[in-house]
């Protein structure tokens, strides 16, 4: 499922339509990169609504860990299905495809849904999904699950999940599977570990430690997730009292961030 | 290619967005309220807060009861509220979109930053114009500071003039310092409780938005520096320049203040 390593020759780039062939590594780059604007600072992977619960500061490595081989696995099965649904449906020349396309990937969002009990989680991974969908429409344009996602995805109407818009993206741009995995691991624990550092100061050497860590912890789960084809396999691990925060501070008026 | 003309694209109404920046406490919210106040019965509104701490200006705002409490939303900054207005603008853009979709049509969205430092500036993919917004009770000497906000947001506002006799501030020559630092750019002498002072704001307002409706309006980038003055010590005429001149040292300069 890797992506070819083909260097890219700018004069052989087109410049319209079909994608430069980029490496899974630079895709996976840019998607983990902070900078990437797609609303993302607004966010803490749960840290927030955690400290404002009661948990210490000092629980933070092990909610890391906690989160990357739970609700994250979660997450990274999705968006491996997804990425297969988005590649698989995308065969050209197949009359309503792009409305098969939709039911697909709608299949992929409800079993996310059904492992995802917190209504506050849900709705700030489809807020933050619309940021990632403006880049996916503006940079893939082309794309059949990019157009499909357009159909499920547009507001008022039920707006597709953060790791499915993740799948579809990584379809799109040549990400390999087992790269979306780990780097949906990785944006969790990264997120937290930033937020860390705005909510709790401490030393800015110390939390990248904890997310080499987290991302070690989930290693072991990498290649069976990027292998997942069907959304009745995606993983149900949950996170009760992580969910519970969330839900409680989806209800507060002093949030420095949005979850 | 087909035969028949490409049919007109009947766009959803996209209002007029307004950015409101300045300094934390100069009165950014109340300045809300007060073209609310004017215009609310005249133009259809709507309004998005980017507070530090989430929505506290838009329960202000709500409470002064000028506009329907739907019509007032806020969003989370991650404590970037910078950020959020200017390099990664995606949450206030989905923010002005779903008001724009939920009250169409609107006329004018006003969106207010953070209370940030002198530095802070909308981008101009985010708002069509930008009120930046100083006070007297702030010192008559910030508009000599200079700033892009204050020197090149499209209207420069002095607000709680009523105060000045109470701060020992003299209004006008802060807005005299202000013309200066703007070489000419509008500047505002305001006071929720000087009515004429009130109307050429709601003016300011209408024009724009004629301008706006005209399709002649272009928004401009006030920059994230401003050319500003250093003195020269030896009491000469002192030097104006930029930050993006690259031979410019400032290790020779004595009395260099950035903003």
């Amino acid at each position: 499922m890797t992506a070819p390593m083909t260097a890219v020759s700018l004069s052989v780039v087109p410049t319209t339509m079909a994608p430069p062939v980029l490496s899974s590594a630079t895709i996976a780059m840019m998607l983990a990169d902070a900078r990437l604007p797609v609303g993302g600072h607004v966010h803490s992977a749960g840290l927030e609504p955690a400290l404002a619960g009661g948990m210490s500061p000092a629980q933070v490595p092990g909610y890391m860990l906690g989160r990357a081989r739970t609700v994250t696995l979660v997450e990274a099965g999705t968006a491996a299905v997804a990425r297969h649904v988005a590649l698989h449906e995308a065969e050209p020349d197949v009359f309503g495809s792009a409305q098969r396309m939709a039911l697909a990937l709608g299949r992929v969002d409800r079993a996310w849904s059904a492992r995802t009990p917190s209504r506050a989680v849900r709705d700030v991974s489809r807020s933050l999904a619309r940021g990632y969908q403006r880049l996916a429409r503006t940079l893939w344009t082309q794309h059949p699950a990019v157009i499909a996602s357009g159909l499920v995805s547009t507001p008022p109407s039920p707006t597709l999940s953060r790791p499915v818009l993740l799948g579809i993206i990584a379809a799109a741009a040549g990400l390999d599977a087992e790269s979306l995995v780990r780097l949906v691991v990785y944006d969790d624990a990264q997120t937290v570990a930033a937020a860390m550092l705005k909510l709790e100061p401490l030393d800015p050497a110390t939390p990248p430690g904890w997310v080499l860590a987290a991302c070690a912890a989930a290693e072991e789960f990498v290649v069976d997730l990027a292998a997942l084809t069907s959304a009745d396999a995606i993983p149900a691990w949950g996170a009760p009292e992580s969910e519970g925060w969330a839900e409680a501070h989806s209800r507060t008026t002093q949030r420095l961030f949005r979850a | 290619m087909l035969e028949n003309p490409t049919p007109p694209i009947t766009a959803p109404a996209r209002s007029l967005r307004i950015g409101v920046a300045g300094p934390v406490g100069t009165g950014k919210s109340s300045l809300i309220a007060t073209v609310c106040r004017a215009l609310a019965s005249e133009l259809r509104l709507g309004v998005i807060t980017n507070d530090i701490y989430t929505d506290e200006d838009a329960r202000f705002l709500r409470s002064a009861g000028v506009l329907e409490p739907e019509r007032i939303r806020a969003v989370e900054t991650g404590a970037c509220p910078h950020t959020a207005i200017r390099d990664d603008i995606t949450v206030n853009l989905l923010a002005v979109e779903d008001l724009e979709r939920d009250f169409n049509p609107l006329d004018v969205v006003l969106i207010e930053s953070g209370g940030d430092n002198l530095t802070a500036t909308f981008s101009p993919a985010l708002v069509d114009a930008q009120i930046f917004v100083l006070d007297v009770a702030g010192g008559g000497d910030v508009a000599r500071k200079g700033g892009p906000g204050i020197a090149r947001a499209d209207l420069l506002v002095v607000n709680k003039t009523d105060l000045a006799p109470y701060v020992g501030v003299d209004v006008p020559t802060m807005v005299a310092d202000a013309e200066m630092a703007r070489e000419g750019r509008q500047v505002l002498a305001l006071s929720r409780t000087d009515p004429a002072s009130v109307d050429i704001l709601a003016d300011w307002v209408r024009g724009l938005l004629a301008l706006h409706r005209a399709g002649t309006h272009t928004p401009q980038d006030p920059g994230p520096m401003a050319p500003h003055f250093h003195a020269d010590e030896e009491g000469g005429p002192g030097v104006m320049h930029t930050h993006d001149e690259p031979e410019h040292s400032h290790y020779e300069q004595s009395a260099h203040s950035h903003p």
